[in-house]
Protein backbone atom coordinates (compact mmCIF):
# COMPACT_ATOMS: atom_id res chain seq x y z
CA UNK A 1 0.00 0.00 0.00
CA UNK A 2 1.07 3.63 -0.78
CA UNK A 3 -0.32 6.86 0.09
CA UNK A 4 0.04 9.88 -1.87
CA UNK A 5 -1.41 13.56 -0.61
CA UNK A 6 -2.54 16.66 -2.27
CA UNK A 7 -5.34 19.29 -1.84
CA UNK A 8 -8.67 17.94 -2.03
CA UNK A 9 -10.51 21.37 -3.72
CA UNK A 10 -14.33 19.27 -4.02
CA UNK A 11 -14.25 16.72 -1.18
CA UNK A 12 -14.80 13.12 -1.09
CA UNK A 13 -14.47 9.47 -0.16
CA UNK A 14 -14.94 6.85 -3.05
CA UNK A 15 -12.70 3.87 -4.43
CA UNK A 16 -12.27 2.38 -7.73
CA UNK A 17 -9.91 1.56 -10.49
CA UNK A 18 -7.33 3.68 -11.91
CA UNK A 19 -7.10 5.35 -15.77
CA UNK A 20 -4.57 7.22 -16.27
CA UNK A 21 -4.55 9.90 -18.75
CA UNK A 22 -1.55 12.00 -18.99
CA UNK A 23 -2.61 15.12 -20.25
CA UNK A 24 -6.79 15.78 -20.16
CA UNK A 25 -8.33 17.68 -22.05
CA UNK A 26 -12.42 17.02 -21.75
CA UNK A 27 -13.82 18.64 -24.91
CA UNK A 28 -13.12 16.19 -27.77
CA UNK A 29 -11.59 13.74 -25.99
CA UNK A 30 -14.26 12.50 -23.95
CA UNK A 31 -17.59 11.29 -25.54
CA UNK A 32 -20.60 12.77 -23.02
CA UNK A 33 -22.47 10.21 -23.97
CA UNK A 34 -20.99 7.15 -23.36
CA UNK A 35 -17.81 7.86 -21.57
CA UNK A 36 -15.64 6.91 -24.08
CA UNK A 37 -12.02 8.56 -24.41
CA UNK A 38 -11.16 8.77 -28.17
CA UNK A 39 -8.35 5.78 -27.01
CA UNK A 40 -11.53 3.65 -26.44
CA UNK A 41 -11.23 3.78 -23.02
CA UNK A 42 -13.70 4.43 -20.25
CA UNK A 43 -14.19 6.74 -18.41
CA UNK A 44 -17.19 5.64 -15.97
CA UNK A 45 -16.44 4.91 -12.34
CA UNK A 46 -13.19 5.17 -12.89
CA UNK A 47 -10.38 7.35 -10.52
CA UNK A 48 -9.07 9.32 -13.44
CA UNK A 49 -5.32 9.77 -12.71
CA UNK A 50 -4.09 12.92 -15.01
CA UNK A 51 -0.83 14.43 -15.02
CA UNK A 52 -2.11 17.89 -16.42
CA UNK A 53 -4.28 20.00 -17.85
CA UNK A 54 -4.75 21.24 -21.64
CA UNK A 55 -7.16 23.73 -22.18
CA UNK A 56 -10.21 23.66 -23.08
CA UNK A 57 -13.32 26.57 -22.21
CA UNK A 58 -16.12 23.76 -22.54
CA UNK A 59 -14.42 20.95 -20.22
CA UNK A 60 -16.69 22.18 -17.71
CA UNK A 61 -20.10 21.08 -19.17
CA UNK A 62 -18.73 17.91 -20.72
CA UNK A 63 -17.59 16.91 -16.92
CA UNK A 64 -21.47 17.92 -15.93
CA UNK A 65 -23.02 16.38 -18.91
CA UNK A 66 -20.78 13.11 -17.64
CA UNK A 67 -22.27 12.77 -14.54
CA UNK A 68 -26.04 13.73 -16.05
CA UNK A 69 -26.05 11.04 -18.51
CA UNK A 70 -24.44 8.57 -15.78
CA UNK A 71 -20.76 7.72 -17.18
CA UNK A 72 -18.72 9.96 -14.75
CA UNK A 73 -15.33 9.00 -13.07
CA UNK A 74 -16.35 8.15 -9.57
CA UNK A 75 -13.01 10.95 -8.68
CA UNK A 76 -10.34 13.05 -10.67
CA UNK A 77 -6.46 13.09 -9.28
CA UNK A 78 -4.14 15.10 -10.71
CA UNK A 79 -0.95 16.68 -10.16
CA UNK A 80 -1.79 20.26 -12.02
CA UNK A 81 -5.67 21.30 -12.14
CA UNK A 82 -7.27 24.48 -13.55
CA UNK A 83 -10.20 26.67 -13.23
CA UNK A 84 -12.33 24.44 -15.99
CA UNK A 85 -11.81 21.37 -14.37
CA UNK A 86 -12.36 22.74 -11.03
CA UNK A 87 -15.68 24.36 -12.10
CA UNK A 88 -16.87 21.16 -13.64
CA UNK A 89 -15.84 18.74 -10.72
CA UNK A 90 -17.86 21.43 -8.41
CA UNK A 91 -20.87 21.29 -10.23
CA UNK A 92 -20.98 17.54 -11.04
CA UNK A 93 -20.18 17.03 -7.42
CA UNK A 94 -17.08 14.47 -8.25
CA UNK A 95 -14.45 14.90 -5.95
CA UNK A 96 -11.52 16.37 -7.05
CA UNK A 97 -7.78 16.68 -5.32
CA UNK A 98 -4.41 18.47 -7.18
CA UNK A 99 -1.49 19.09 -6.44
CA UNK A 100 -0.19 15.72 -5.88
CA UNK A 101 3.38 14.51 -6.63
CA UNK A 102 3.91 13.68 -10.33
CA UNK A 103 6.60 10.58 -9.88
CA UNK A 104 3.80 9.05 -7.10
CA UNK A 105 1.24 9.47 -10.10
CA UNK A 106 4.03 7.90 -12.47
CA UNK A 107 3.58 5.00 -10.44
CA UNK A 108 0.31 4.06 -10.70
CA UNK A 109 -1.04 2.22 -13.70
CA UNK A 110 -4.49 1.53 -15.17
CA UNK A 111 -6.56 -0.78 -13.26
CA UNK A 112 -4.54 -0.45 -9.52
CA UNK A 113 -7.14 -0.14 -6.73
CA UNK A 114 -7.67 3.22 -5.40
CA UNK A 115 -9.04 4.73 -2.22
CA UNK A 116 -9.37 8.60 -2.53
CA UNK A 117 -10.29 10.13 0.94
CA UNK A 118 -10.32 14.18 1.39
CA UNK A 119 -7.22 15.00 0.27
CA UNK A 120 -5.52 11.62 0.67
CA UNK A 121 -4.72 9.11 -2.50
CA UNK A 122 -4.24 5.65 -1.23
CA UNK A 123 -2.73 2.84 -3.73
CA UNK A 124 -3.75 -0.63 -2.50
CA UNK A 125 -1.04 -3.49 -3.41
CA UNK A 126 -1.85 -5.64 -6.72
CA UNK B 1 -10.46 30.39 2.13
CA UNK B 2 -12.41 33.10 4.69
CA UNK B 3 -16.09 33.07 4.06
CA UNK B 4 -18.53 35.75 5.74
CA UNK B 5 -21.65 34.49 7.88
CA UNK B 6 -23.95 34.83 4.56
CA UNK B 7 -21.35 33.73 2.11
CA UNK B 8 -21.63 30.49 4.28
CA UNK B 9 -25.13 30.81 4.23
CA UNK B 10 -25.09 30.49 0.29
CA UNK B 11 -23.36 27.58 0.07
CA UNK B 12 -24.73 25.56 2.66
CA UNK B 13 -27.78 25.94 0.44
CA UNK B 14 -29.96 27.94 2.41
CA UNK B 15 -30.60 30.60 -0.32
CA UNK B 16 -31.40 26.94 -2.46
CA UNK B 17 -29.55 24.82 -5.17
CA UNK B 18 -28.15 27.11 -7.44
CA UNK B 19 -26.84 29.35 -5.24
CA UNK B 20 -25.18 26.77 -3.40
CA UNK B 21 -23.94 25.14 -6.69
CA UNK B 22 -22.97 28.29 -8.04
CA UNK B 23 -20.92 29.49 -5.07
CA UNK B 24 -19.26 26.12 -4.65
CA UNK B 25 -17.57 26.34 -8.33
CA UNK B 26 -16.79 29.86 -7.16
CA UNK B 27 -15.13 28.67 -3.37
CA UNK B 28 -13.49 25.72 -5.49
CA UNK B 29 -11.50 27.62 -8.18
CA UNK B 30 -10.66 30.73 -5.48
CA UNK B 31 -9.25 28.12 -2.99
CA UNK B 32 -7.35 26.40 -5.96
CA UNK B 33 -6.13 30.04 -6.60
CA UNK B 34 -5.17 30.71 -2.55
CA UNK B 35 -7.49 33.83 -2.80
CA UNK B 36 -7.87 34.59 0.68
CA UNK B 37 -11.38 35.39 0.48
CA UNK B 38 -14.88 36.41 -2.21
CA UNK B 39 -15.73 39.95 -3.16
CA UNK B 40 -18.88 41.30 -4.12
CA UNK B 41 -19.23 42.00 -8.30
CA UNK B 42 -21.23 44.95 -9.70
CA UNK B 43 -21.81 43.16 -13.30
CA UNK B 44 -21.15 40.06 -15.68
CA UNK B 45 -20.15 39.28 -18.99
CA UNK B 46 -21.20 36.11 -19.91
CA UNK B 47 -19.31 34.20 -22.63
CA UNK B 48 -19.34 30.45 -23.37
CA UNK B 49 -23.12 30.77 -24.33
CA UNK B 50 -23.23 29.56 -28.22
CA UNK B 51 -24.64 26.20 -29.09
CA UNK B 52 -21.74 25.90 -31.39
CA UNK B 53 -19.51 25.78 -28.82
CA UNK B 54 -21.33 24.37 -25.68
CA UNK B 55 -23.54 21.78 -27.31
CA UNK B 56 -25.97 20.26 -25.42
CA UNK B 57 -24.17 19.43 -22.16
CA UNK B 58 -23.73 23.42 -21.65
CA UNK B 59 -27.75 24.00 -22.83
CA UNK B 60 -28.92 21.55 -20.25
CA UNK B 61 -26.32 23.24 -16.99
CA UNK B 62 -28.07 26.61 -18.26
CA UNK B 63 -31.53 25.47 -18.37
CA UNK B 64 -31.31 23.90 -15.04
CA UNK B 65 -30.10 26.67 -13.32
CA UNK B 66 -33.00 29.16 -15.45
CA UNK B 67 -35.45 26.33 -14.17
CA UNK B 68 -34.47 26.32 -10.27
CA UNK B 69 -35.99 30.24 -10.76
CA UNK B 70 -33.13 31.71 -9.52
CA UNK B 71 -32.21 35.26 -10.54
CA UNK B 72 -28.77 37.09 -11.49
CA UNK B 73 -27.46 38.70 -8.37
CA UNK B 74 -26.12 41.44 -10.56
CA UNK B 75 -26.69 43.27 -13.92
CA UNK B 76 -25.45 40.93 -16.93
CA UNK B 77 -24.87 41.07 -20.98
CA UNK B 78 -23.95 38.10 -22.95
CA UNK B 79 -21.18 37.33 -25.85
CA UNK B 80 -22.32 36.74 -29.28
CA UNK B 81 -23.87 33.57 -30.49
CA UNK B 82 -23.59 31.77 -33.73
CA UNK B 83 -26.09 33.97 -36.00
CA UNK B 84 -28.10 37.24 -36.74
CA UNK B 85 -31.19 36.62 -34.51
CA UNK B 86 -33.26 38.66 -37.11
CA UNK B 87 -31.97 36.97 -39.81
CA UNK B 88 -30.57 33.39 -39.33
CA UNK B 89 -29.29 33.09 -43.01
CA UNK B 90 -27.52 36.70 -43.16
CA UNK B 91 -23.61 35.16 -42.70
CA UNK B 92 -22.77 34.15 -45.97
CA UNK B 93 -21.28 30.64 -46.73
CA UNK B 94 -23.06 29.17 -43.37
CA UNK B 95 -25.58 27.50 -43.04
CA UNK B 96 -27.59 26.76 -39.13
CA UNK B 97 -29.74 24.04 -38.99
CA UNK B 98 -32.95 23.57 -36.55
CA UNK B 99 -31.34 21.55 -34.03
CA UNK B 100 -28.41 24.61 -33.85
CA UNK B 101 -31.12 27.35 -33.82
CA UNK B 102 -33.36 25.41 -31.29
CA UNK B 103 -30.45 24.98 -29.25
CA UNK B 104 -29.30 27.98 -29.01
CA UNK B 105 -32.62 29.48 -28.45
CA UNK B 106 -33.38 27.45 -25.70
CA UNK B 107 -29.78 29.09 -24.10
CA UNK B 108 -31.37 32.55 -24.63
CA UNK B 109 -34.59 32.08 -23.02
CA UNK B 110 -32.63 30.47 -20.02
CA UNK B 111 -30.27 33.23 -19.27
CA UNK B 112 -32.76 35.96 -19.91
CA UNK B 113 -35.43 34.53 -17.49
CA UNK B 114 -32.65 34.75 -14.91
CA UNK B 115 -32.24 38.17 -15.80
CA UNK B 116 -29.67 38.91 -18.11
CA UNK B 117 -29.92 41.55 -20.71
CA UNK B 118 -29.61 39.58 -23.98
CA UNK B 119 -26.99 41.88 -25.87
CA UNK B 120 -24.95 39.18 -27.93
CA UNK B 121 -22.09 41.37 -28.41
CA UNK B 122 -18.56 40.61 -27.36
CA UNK B 123 -18.29 44.74 -26.75
CA UNK B 124 -20.23 45.31 -23.74
CA UNK B 125 -17.96 48.30 -22.96
CA UNK B 126 -19.73 50.20 -25.29
CA UNK B 127 -22.95 49.84 -23.73
CA UNK B 128 -24.64 52.43 -21.56
CA UNK B 129 -25.44 50.29 -18.92
CA UNK B 130 -21.57 49.17 -18.44
CA UNK B 131 -19.89 52.36 -19.39
CA UNK B 132 -21.91 53.78 -15.76
CA UNK B 133 -20.31 51.35 -13.49
CA UNK B 134 -17.98 53.59 -11.08
CA UNK B 135 -14.05 53.04 -11.86
CA UNK B 136 -12.56 50.85 -9.80
CA UNK B 137 -15.08 48.40 -9.11
CA UNK B 138 -14.97 44.63 -9.93
CA UNK B 139 -16.73 42.81 -12.18
CA UNK B 140 -16.77 39.41 -13.82
CA UNK B 141 -16.05 39.21 -17.69
CA UNK B 142 -15.22 36.28 -19.84
CA UNK B 143 -14.59 37.84 -23.45
CA UNK B 144 -10.43 38.47 -23.39
CA UNK B 145 -10.75 41.41 -25.47
CA UNK B 146 -13.57 42.51 -22.95
CA UNK B 147 -11.42 41.88 -20.28
CA UNK B 148 -8.72 43.79 -21.52
CA UNK B 149 -10.34 46.65 -22.78
CA UNK B 150 -12.07 46.71 -19.22
CA UNK B 151 -9.03 46.60 -17.21
CA UNK B 152 -7.04 48.62 -19.61
CA UNK B 153 -9.20 51.73 -20.79
CA UNK B 154 -12.48 51.71 -18.39
CA UNK B 155 -10.70 51.21 -14.96
CA UNK B 156 -12.82 48.02 -14.09
CA UNK B 157 -11.34 45.43 -12.12
CA UNK B 158 -11.72 41.79 -13.89
CA UNK B 159 -9.49 38.52 -15.15
CA UNK B 160 -10.51 36.14 -17.47
CA UNK B 161 -13.76 34.39 -15.89
CA UNK B 162 -13.82 31.57 -19.10
CA UNK B 163 -15.92 29.01 -19.20
CA UNK B 164 -19.28 28.85 -17.04
CA UNK B 165 -17.31 31.15 -14.30
CA UNK B 166 -18.65 34.18 -15.67
CA UNK B 167 -22.11 32.82 -15.32
CA UNK B 168 -21.81 31.44 -11.66
CA UNK B 169 -20.62 34.83 -10.77
CA UNK B 170 -23.95 36.42 -11.89
CA UNK B 171 -25.43 34.12 -10.28
CA UNK B 172 -24.48 34.53 -6.91
CA UNK B 173 -22.45 38.64 -7.66
CA UNK B 174 -19.26 36.71 -6.35
CA UNK B 175 -15.72 36.24 -7.33
CA UNK B 176 -12.58 35.29 -5.79
CA UNK B 177 -10.33 38.16 -4.33
CA UNK B 178 -7.46 37.50 -6.83
CA UNK B 179 -5.08 38.36 -9.63
CA UNK B 180 -6.23 41.93 -11.51
CA UNK B 181 -8.83 42.34 -8.34
CA UNK B 182 -5.76 43.63 -6.00
CA UNK B 183 -4.59 46.94 -6.53
CA UNK B 184 -0.80 46.07 -6.20
CA UNK B 185 -1.31 43.50 -9.11
CA UNK B 186 -2.34 46.42 -11.63
CA UNK B 187 0.91 47.95 -11.29
CA UNK B 188 2.71 47.65 -14.09
CA UNK B 189 7.17 47.27 -13.94
CA UNK B 190 7.96 47.12 -17.29
CA UNK B 191 7.81 50.10 -20.38
CA UNK B 192 7.39 48.93 -23.83
CA UNK B 193 8.58 51.89 -25.96
CA UNK B 194 7.61 51.57 -29.88
CA UNK B 195 10.89 52.55 -31.61
CA UNK B 196 9.42 54.58 -35.36
CA UNK B 197 10.39 56.95 -37.38
CA UNK B 198 7.26 60.03 -37.59
CA UNK B 199 5.67 58.70 -40.96
CA UNK B 200 5.61 54.85 -39.77
CA UNK B 201 1.99 56.19 -38.22
CA UNK B 202 0.29 53.08 -36.29
CA UNK B 203 -3.42 51.65 -37.47
CA UNK B 204 -5.67 48.71 -36.23
CA UNK B 205 -2.81 46.10 -38.30
CA UNK B 206 0.00 47.69 -36.78
CA UNK B 207 -1.25 47.25 -33.30
CA UNK B 208 -2.26 44.11 -33.35
CA UNK B 209 1.34 43.04 -33.75
CA UNK B 210 2.23 44.89 -31.46
CA UNK B 211 -0.29 42.65 -28.97
CA UNK B 212 1.38 39.54 -30.85
CA UNK B 213 4.73 41.16 -30.04
CA UNK B 214 4.25 42.10 -26.40
CA UNK B 215 2.49 38.36 -26.23
CA UNK B 216 5.65 37.20 -26.66
CA UNK B 217 8.15 39.11 -24.88
CA UNK B 218 5.76 39.86 -21.65
CA UNK B 219 6.88 37.56 -19.16
CA UNK B 220 5.97 39.17 -15.37
CA UNK B 221 2.62 39.05 -13.73
CA UNK B 222 1.96 42.60 -13.97
CA UNK B 223 0.80 44.76 -16.80
CA UNK B 224 3.15 46.24 -19.13
CA UNK B 225 2.97 49.98 -19.51
CA UNK B 226 3.13 50.66 -23.42
CA UNK B 227 4.33 54.43 -23.92
CA UNK B 228 2.88 55.05 -26.78
CA UNK B 229 -0.26 57.48 -27.60
CA UNK B 230 -2.77 55.42 -28.92
CA UNK B 231 -4.93 58.31 -31.05
CA UNK B 232 -8.39 56.57 -31.45
CA UNK B 233 -10.60 53.94 -29.70
CA UNK B 234 -10.43 51.40 -32.91
CA UNK B 235 -5.94 51.54 -32.21
CA UNK B 236 -7.03 50.41 -28.21
CA UNK B 237 -9.86 48.07 -28.92
CA UNK B 238 -7.85 46.17 -31.56
CA UNK B 239 -4.81 46.09 -29.06
CA UNK B 240 -7.05 44.78 -26.32
CA UNK B 241 -8.20 41.64 -28.75
CA UNK B 242 -4.53 41.40 -30.45
CA UNK B 243 -3.14 40.47 -26.63
CA UNK B 244 -6.60 38.38 -25.55
CA UNK B 245 -6.38 36.19 -28.06
CA UNK B 246 -2.02 35.67 -28.82
CA UNK B 247 -1.32 34.84 -25.17
CA UNK B 248 -2.92 35.67 -21.60
CA UNK B 249 -2.42 39.30 -20.49
CA UNK B 250 -5.53 40.89 -19.09
CA UNK B 251 -4.70 44.36 -18.56
CA UNK B 252 -2.46 46.84 -19.92
CA UNK B 253 -1.68 50.37 -18.95
CA UNK B 254 -1.71 52.67 -21.85
CA UNK B 255 -0.17 55.98 -21.50
CA UNK B 256 -3.31 58.75 -21.35
CA UNK B 257 -5.68 56.45 -21.32
CA UNK B 258 -5.88 53.77 -18.63
CA UNK B 259 -7.14 55.45 -15.92
CA UNK B 260 -4.28 55.06 -13.45
CA UNK B 261 -1.31 56.83 -12.36
CA UNK B 262 1.98 55.68 -13.16
CA UNK B 263 5.06 56.81 -11.00
CA UNK B 264 7.54 56.60 -14.05
CA UNK B 265 10.32 56.16 -11.22
CA UNK B 266 9.20 52.83 -10.31
CA UNK B 267 9.31 51.16 -13.55
CA UNK B 268 12.17 48.55 -13.45
CA UNK B 269 12.89 48.37 -16.89
CA UNK B 270 12.08 49.62 -20.16
CA UNK B 271 12.30 47.58 -23.61
CA UNK B 272 11.92 48.55 -27.10
CA UNK B 273 9.68 47.08 -30.32
CA UNK B 274 11.55 48.52 -33.04
CA UNK B 275 9.01 49.16 -35.64
CA UNK B 276 11.16 46.92 -38.30
CA UNK B 277 9.86 43.96 -36.33
CA UNK B 278 5.94 45.34 -37.13
CA UNK B 279 7.18 45.96 -39.99
CA UNK B 280 8.30 42.37 -41.15
CA UNK B 281 5.06 40.46 -39.66
CA UNK B 282 3.10 43.34 -41.86
CA UNK B 283 4.70 42.08 -44.64
CA UNK B 284 4.22 38.19 -43.79
CA UNK B 285 0.43 38.70 -43.55
CA UNK B 286 -0.89 41.29 -46.22
CA UNK B 287 -2.81 40.39 -48.70
CA UNK B 288 -1.32 38.63 -52.17
CA UNK B 289 -4.44 39.18 -54.31
CA UNK B 290 -7.82 41.05 -54.08
CA UNK B 291 -9.66 38.99 -50.98
CA UNK B 292 -13.15 36.72 -51.53
CA UNK B 293 -14.25 38.24 -48.43
CA UNK B 294 -13.09 41.31 -46.44
CA UNK B 295 -14.15 40.91 -42.83
CA UNK B 296 -14.83 43.92 -39.72
CA UNK B 297 -16.17 43.75 -36.93
CA UNK B 298 -13.96 41.60 -34.71
CA UNK B 299 -14.42 42.65 -31.59
CA UNK B 300 -17.65 44.17 -33.11
CA UNK B 301 -17.80 47.36 -34.84
CA UNK B 302 -19.51 50.50 -33.44
CA UNK B 303 -21.04 53.03 -35.31
CA UNK B 304 -18.10 55.33 -36.37
CA UNK B 305 -15.87 52.31 -37.71
CA UNK B 306 -19.06 50.84 -39.96
CA UNK B 307 -19.69 54.70 -41.48
CA UNK B 308 -16.32 54.98 -41.98
CA UNK B 309 -16.17 51.58 -44.01
CA UNK B 310 -18.73 53.15 -45.74
CA UNK B 311 -17.40 56.34 -46.50
CA UNK B 312 -14.31 54.27 -48.09
CA UNK B 313 -16.76 52.61 -50.13
CA UNK B 314 -18.51 55.44 -51.30
CA UNK B 315 -16.93 55.97 -54.87
CA UNK B 316 -16.45 52.59 -55.63
CA UNK B 317 -18.77 51.44 -58.27
CA UNK B 318 -18.23 47.82 -58.39
CA UNK B 319 -17.26 46.19 -55.11
CA UNK B 320 -15.96 42.68 -56.02
CA UNK B 321 -14.69 41.32 -52.45
CA UNK B 322 -17.94 40.59 -50.76
CA UNK B 323 -17.36 42.55 -47.61
CA UNK B 324 -18.96 41.11 -43.95
CA UNK B 325 -19.22 43.12 -40.95
CA UNK B 326 -20.33 41.76 -37.58
CA UNK B 327 -21.93 44.18 -34.47
CA UNK B 328 -24.58 44.21 -31.99
CA UNK B 329 -28.12 45.50 -32.48
CA UNK B 330 -27.23 48.39 -30.40
CA UNK B 331 -24.49 50.01 -32.63
CA UNK B 332 -26.78 49.23 -35.44
CA UNK B 333 -29.64 51.00 -34.31
CA UNK B 334 -27.36 54.02 -34.14
CA UNK B 335 -26.17 54.35 -37.62
CA UNK B 336 -27.67 56.58 -39.58
CA UNK B 337 -30.20 55.95 -42.21
CA UNK B 338 -28.17 57.01 -45.43
CA UNK B 339 -25.29 54.66 -44.68
CA UNK B 340 -27.40 51.75 -44.04
CA UNK B 341 -28.63 52.18 -47.41
CA UNK B 342 -25.33 52.73 -49.09
CA UNK B 343 -23.82 49.78 -47.45
CA UNK B 344 -27.08 47.42 -48.65
CA UNK B 345 -26.37 49.09 -52.01
CA UNK B 346 -22.72 47.59 -52.27
CA UNK B 347 -23.84 44.13 -51.00
CA UNK B 348 -22.21 44.97 -47.91
CA UNK B 349 -23.44 42.58 -45.10
CA UNK B 350 -24.10 44.02 -41.65
CA UNK B 351 -25.18 41.53 -39.08
CA UNK B 352 -25.68 41.56 -35.62
CA UNK B 353 -25.30 39.20 -32.79
CA UNK B 354 -22.85 37.50 -34.06
CA UNK B 355 -19.29 37.07 -35.57
CA UNK B 356 -17.42 35.03 -38.08
CA UNK B 357 -15.28 33.41 -35.12
CA UNK B 358 -18.36 32.26 -33.46
CA UNK B 359 -20.74 31.45 -36.26
CA UNK B 360 -20.24 27.99 -37.70
CA UNK B 361 -18.74 29.62 -40.53
CA UNK B 362 -16.11 27.15 -42.04
CA UNK B 363 -15.60 27.57 -45.92
CA UNK B 364 -11.74 26.79 -46.11
CA UNK B 365 -11.31 27.50 -50.03
CA UNK B 366 -12.02 31.15 -49.61
CA UNK B 367 -9.04 33.77 -49.15
CA UNK B 368 -10.35 36.76 -46.37
CA UNK B 369 -9.02 40.17 -45.23
CA UNK B 370 -9.49 41.52 -42.01
CA UNK B 371 -8.40 44.36 -39.86
CA UNK B 372 -8.21 42.24 -36.70
CA UNK B 373 -5.33 40.29 -35.38
CA UNK B 374 -7.92 38.74 -33.52
CA UNK B 375 -9.73 36.99 -35.97
CA UNK B 376 -6.72 36.63 -38.13
CA UNK B 377 -5.22 34.33 -35.21
CA UNK B 378 -8.34 32.37 -34.95
CA UNK B 379 -9.57 32.07 -38.59
CA UNK B 380 -6.08 30.83 -39.23
CA UNK B 381 -6.29 28.41 -36.68
CA UNK B 382 -9.04 27.02 -38.51
CA UNK B 383 -7.15 26.60 -41.51
CA UNK B 384 -8.48 29.80 -43.45
CA UNK B 385 -6.25 32.00 -45.34
CA UNK B 386 -6.24 35.05 -43.77
CA UNK B 387 -4.29 38.36 -44.49
CA UNK B 388 -4.60 41.69 -42.57
CA UNK B 389 -5.89 45.16 -44.16
CA UNK B 390 -6.58 48.36 -42.07
CA UNK B 391 -9.82 50.13 -42.93
CA UNK B 392 -7.81 53.22 -44.21
CA UNK B 393 -6.53 51.05 -46.59
CA UNK B 394 -10.00 48.94 -48.01
CA UNK B 395 -10.42 51.40 -51.14
CA UNK B 396 -6.82 50.60 -52.28
CA UNK B 397 -7.26 47.03 -51.23
CA UNK B 398 -10.61 46.72 -53.48
CA UNK B 399 -8.66 49.00 -56.50
CA UNK B 400 -5.91 46.51 -56.97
Amino acid sequence: MKELTGRALVKGETQGEALIIKEISFYGDIDPNNGNLIDGRNVKDKILIAYKPRGSTVGSYIIYALKENGFAPKAIVMAKSEPIIIAGCALANIPLVDNVDINGLKDIEDGDKIIVKENKIIILDK
Amino acid sequence: MYLTKEEEKMLNGEYGWAISKALKVIVSIGESLDAEKLINISHAHISGVSYGNIGEPGRKLIKEFADSGVKFSVKATVNPIGYDTMDYDSMPFTKIDRTYLKGQEDILMSLKKMGANLTLSCTPYYLPEVNYIEKGSSVAWGESNAVVYGNSVLGLKTNREGGPISLMAAITGKIYYYGLHIEENRIPNTRYVIRRPDDYELNEVRVGIIGEILSKLHNNEKPPFLDEYLNNDTLVKELSASLGAAGNIAMIVIKGITPQKIDENKLKETVIIDYNDIKIREEEIKPSEVPDIIYFGCPHANKDEIEKIANQLKNIENVKSQIIITTSREQISKVRKEVLSMLKEKNVRLIGDTCLIVSPFGYKGLSIATNSYKAYFYLSKKGMNVSLISIDSLKEVLKS
